[in-house]
C-alpha cells in the first residue's frame, strides 16, 4: 500500500514538468503556429466576395497592397495610411512619453497622498478602450460636446469647432485620446524603473553640487534605460495596431484623413471581404513590427526581457 | 484662532514639514508638484465625469444648450431603459463569463508553467520562453484574418458539429491566448523572487515536488496569481476588436460591443451610450481603485525585470 504510493508520488514528481508546461507549450504552440501559418498561406489567395471561391494568385497581394493596380511607383493609398501611421503613433507615444515622465518623476517624489494620486492617474488605462474611444468622440462632439461647450461658453473661441469633420484636427483628437489612454501604462513602467534608482546616488549627486539636468542624466537615466525601452517598445507595437480608438472615433474620416493600417486592414478583411489583401497586410504589420524591436534591441544593445 | 493655527499646522504637516527649520524651497517645491499633479488628475478625471453626468442626465437636457455642467434633472432613467429596450443583462453575462473563465485557465496554466521555468534547467527552456514572449509580440490585429476563418470552421474534432463563430468559446480561446505568454511572464519573474530555500525546505519536510508547490509556493506567491488574474480579466473584459470580428449575436457579444452599438450611422444616441459605458467601465474603476497596487506590481514584474 505505501509502496504503490511511494511509488506514484515518485512518478508524478518525475512528470513534474511536462505536466506544469505541457499544456501551456501545446496551447501556445497550437494556437500561434496554425493562425500565423494560415496568416502567411491566406496572404497568397485571392476570395472570390461573391462566389466565396478561393484562388492562388502568389504574391500579387502584396503586388496591389505595396504597389497599387495604377502605374504609379508606389500605392497612393498605402503611403498616405502609413504617413497617418507615422503621424497618430510617432505623436502619441512622443508626448505620452514625456508626459509619463514627468508625471512619473512628480509621483516618486515622497509627497503625502501618493498611493491615491497614483490610484488616479492608473484609471484611463483601465478602462475600456473602446469606452474611451465613444467618450472622446463625445467631448469633441460639435455641438453638444464639453469641449466646445468649455471653449464657447467661457468666450475663448466665438463659435464651435467640429473637430471631428475636419482632417488635421480629427488627428489631433486621435492624438489627445490615445495619448490620455496610454500616459498611465507610461507612467506605471517608468515608476517602477525610478524606485530601482539607488537613493544614495542622489544624495551623493547633492552633496556634489550637481544640477537637478545633471542629476537626470547621469543618475537617474542609466537606472531608467531598461524601463524606457520596455515602455517605448510595448506603446510603438500596441499603437501601430490598435484599433479600438480609431474605429470608434473616427472609422478613419473625414473621408481617409485618420486610416491608419490598423483600421485600413480591418476594413480591407471584414469590411470590403477581401481577406486575401487583409492578410497580406498583416503579414506586413508583422515584418514591421518584429523589424522595429529588433531595430530598439540593437539600440538599446539589451533585451528587456532578460533570461 | 486657534483653529487658524491648527489649520496651519495641519497644512504645514500635510506638507511633510514637521518642523520649521525645513527650506522654504521644499515647501516651494512640494506645492509646484502638488499643483501639477492636481491639474493632470483633473485633466485625467474631466472626462469620466462628463461621460458620467450625461449617463444621469434625460435626453432632452444633453441635447440642450448651453451644456450644463452639473445635470439639473438627475434621473436613473437611462440606465432603465438600457436593460429594458437592449438584452444588457446577457451581454453583462457574456462578459462575465468569457472574462472569468479566460482568468482561471491563464492563471491556472500561467502559474504551473511560470514555475516550472523559474525552477527547472531543462532543455531548450530559455529559447521556449523566449518563443513564449515573441509570440505576444505578433500584433493581434495581423491575425484577424486566420482566428475569423478558423473560427467560422467547423472545428476539427469530430462530434462537436457547427463552427466557433459567435459563441463565447471562440472568446475565451482567443483571450487566453493573448493573456496566456504575458501571465507565464509574470509568474516566471515572481518565482525568480520567492527564495529557492522554501523548495528546500519543503523537500525536506518529507513533502512531494507537488505537495511542496501546493502547499508551500502557491501561498507565497499569491501577490503574483492576484496580479495575473486582475490583468487577465481587465485585459478579457475591455477587448473589442476581436469580440467584433468573432460574434454578431447577443449569445456572445460582450458589453463594449453592445456599447459601440449605440452607434448608429450618423446618430448616436448618448445618453444610452454614457450609462452602457460606465456599465462597461465599472470593472475597471473598481479593480482601479481597490487593486491599484497589485495591478502596478504585476505589470512592472511582467514587464522589467530587475
Amino acid at each position: 500500500m505505501t509502496e504503490s504510493r511511494h511509488s506514484l508520488r515518485r512518478r508524478l514528481d518525475k512528470l513534474f514538468v511536462p505536466l506544469t508546461i505541457g499544456p501551456t507549450l501545446l496551447w501556445i504552440a497550437g494556437i500561434i503556429i496554425y493562425p500565423t501559418a494560415k496568416l502567411l498561406w491566406s496572404s497568397l489567395f485571392f476570395t472570390n466576395p461573391i462566389t466565396g471561391q478561393k484562388e492562388f494568385v502568389g504574391l500579387r497581394n502584396f503586388q496591389r497592397l505595396l504597389l497599387g493596380d495604377g502605374g504609379a511607383l508606389l500605392n497612393p493609398n498605402f503611403v498616405s495610411f502609413t504617413k497617418n501611421t507615422l503621424v497618430y503613433v510617432g505623436f502619441s507615444v512622443s508626448i505620452s512619453f514625456l508626459l509619463g515622465l514627468g508625471i512619473a518623476i512628480l509621483l516618486n517624489k515622497d509627497l503625502k497622498g501618493r498611493g491615491w494620486l497614483r490610484t488616479a492617474v492608473i484609471v484611463p488605462w483601465i478602462l475600456p478602450y473602446v469606452m474611451s474611444g465613444l467618450m472622446w468622440r463625445w467631448m469633441f462632439q460639435a455641438q453638444y460636446g464639453a469641449i466646445n461647450g468649455v471653449l464657447v461658453q467661457s468666450g475663448l473661441i466665438p463659435n464651435k469647432i467640429a473637430f471631428l469633420s475636419d482632417g488635421t484636427l480629427a488627428m489631433m483628437a486621435l492624438i489627445i485620446a490615445d495619448v490620455w489612454v496610454f500616459t498611465p501604462f507610461i507612467i506605471i513602467i517608468l515608476l517602477a524603473g525610478l524606485q530601482n534608482v539607488p537613493e544614495q546616488l542622489y544624495d551623493a549627486a547633492e552633496v556634489d553640487g550637481a544640477s537637478s539636468w545633471s542629476r537626470f542624466w547621469n543618475v537617474t537615466y542609466p537606472f531608467l534605460k531598461p524601463s524606457i525601452l520596455v515602455a517605448l517598445t510595448i506603446r510603438i507595437i500596441f499603437d501601430i495596431r490598435a484599433l479600438d480608438l480609431v474605429w470608434v472615433m473616427t472609422q478613419g474620416g473625414p473621408g481617409t484623413e485618420t486610416e491608419v493600417w490598423a483600421s485600413w486592414l480591418y476594413r480591407t478583411a471584414q469590411v470590403f471581404n477581401k481577406p486575401g489583401e487583409g492578410a497580406a497586410l498583416g503579414v506586413v504589420m508583422l515584418a514591421v513590427t518584429f523589424a522595429i524591436v529588433a531595430v530598439l534591441y540593437k539600440i538599446f544593445g539589451e533585451t528587456p526581457y532578460e533570461t | 484662532m486657534s483653529t487658524e493655527t491648527s489649520r496651519l499646522a495641519r497644512l504645514t504637516e500635510s506638507l511633510g514639514l514637521d518642523a520649521d527649520n525645513e527650506w522654504p524651497s521644499v515647501v516651494r517645491e512640494r506645492l509646484i508638484s502638488y499643483g501639477l499633479l492636481g491639474v493632470y488628475v483633473f485633466v485625467v478625471w474631466f472626462p469620466i465625469y462628463y461621460i458620467l453626468i450625461t449617463s444621469f442626465k434625460p435626453t432632452s437636457e444633453v441635447l440642450s444648450l448651453p451644456i450644463t455642467f452639473f445635470p439639473h434633472d438627475a434621473t436613473i432613467q437611462n440606465y432603465v431603459d438600457i436593460f429594458n429596450n437592449r438584452p444588457f443583462e446577457l451581454y453583462t453575462f457574456n462578459s462575465l463569463v468569457v472574462a472569468s473563465t479566460t482568468t482561471v485557465i491563464v492563471v491556472t496554466l500561467g502559474t504551473l508553467s511560470g514555475y516550472t521555468f523559474s525552477r527547472y534547467d531543462f532543455l531548450g527552456n530559455k529559447a521556449l520562453l523566449l518563443s513564449i514572449i515573441a509570440a505576444r509580440m505578433i500584433p493581434p490585429i495581423a491575425l484577424i484574418v486566420p482566428f475569423f476563418q478558423i473560427m467560422s470552421q467547423p472545428p476539427l474534432i469530430g462530434g462537436i458539429t457547427g463552427s466557433l463563430y459567435d459563441t463565447r468559446i471562440a472568446l475565451i480561446l482567443t483571450y487566453t491566448f493573448f493573456n496566456l505568454p504575458f501571465a507565464v511572464w509574470i509568474m516566471k519573474n515572481y518565482f525568480d523572487g520567492v527564495p529557492e530555500s522554501l523548495d528546500e525546505q519543503a523537500k525536506v519536510d518529507g513533502c512531494s515536488t507537488w505537495e511542496g508547490f501546493v502547499k508551500i509556493i502557491l501561498p507565497v506567491a499569491k501577490p503574483g496569481i492576484a496580479a495575473t488574474a486582475i490583468l487577465a480579466f481587465i485585459f478579457s473584459w475591455n477587448e473589442f476588436v476581436f469580440a467584433l470580428v468573432l460574434t454578431s449575436s447577443e449569445q456572445a457579444q460582450t458589453l463594449p460591443i453592445a456599447v459601440s452599438l449605440f452607434v448608429a450611422d450618423d446618430f448616436v444616441d448618448w445618453a444610452h451610450l454614457a450609462a452602457g459605458g460606465m456599465i462597461a467601465a465599472l470593472p475597471g474603476i473598481l479593480f482601479g481603485l481597490f487593486f491599484q497596487r497589485y495591478i502596478v506590481s504585476g505589470l512592472t514584474q511582467g514587464a522589467v525585470k530587475e
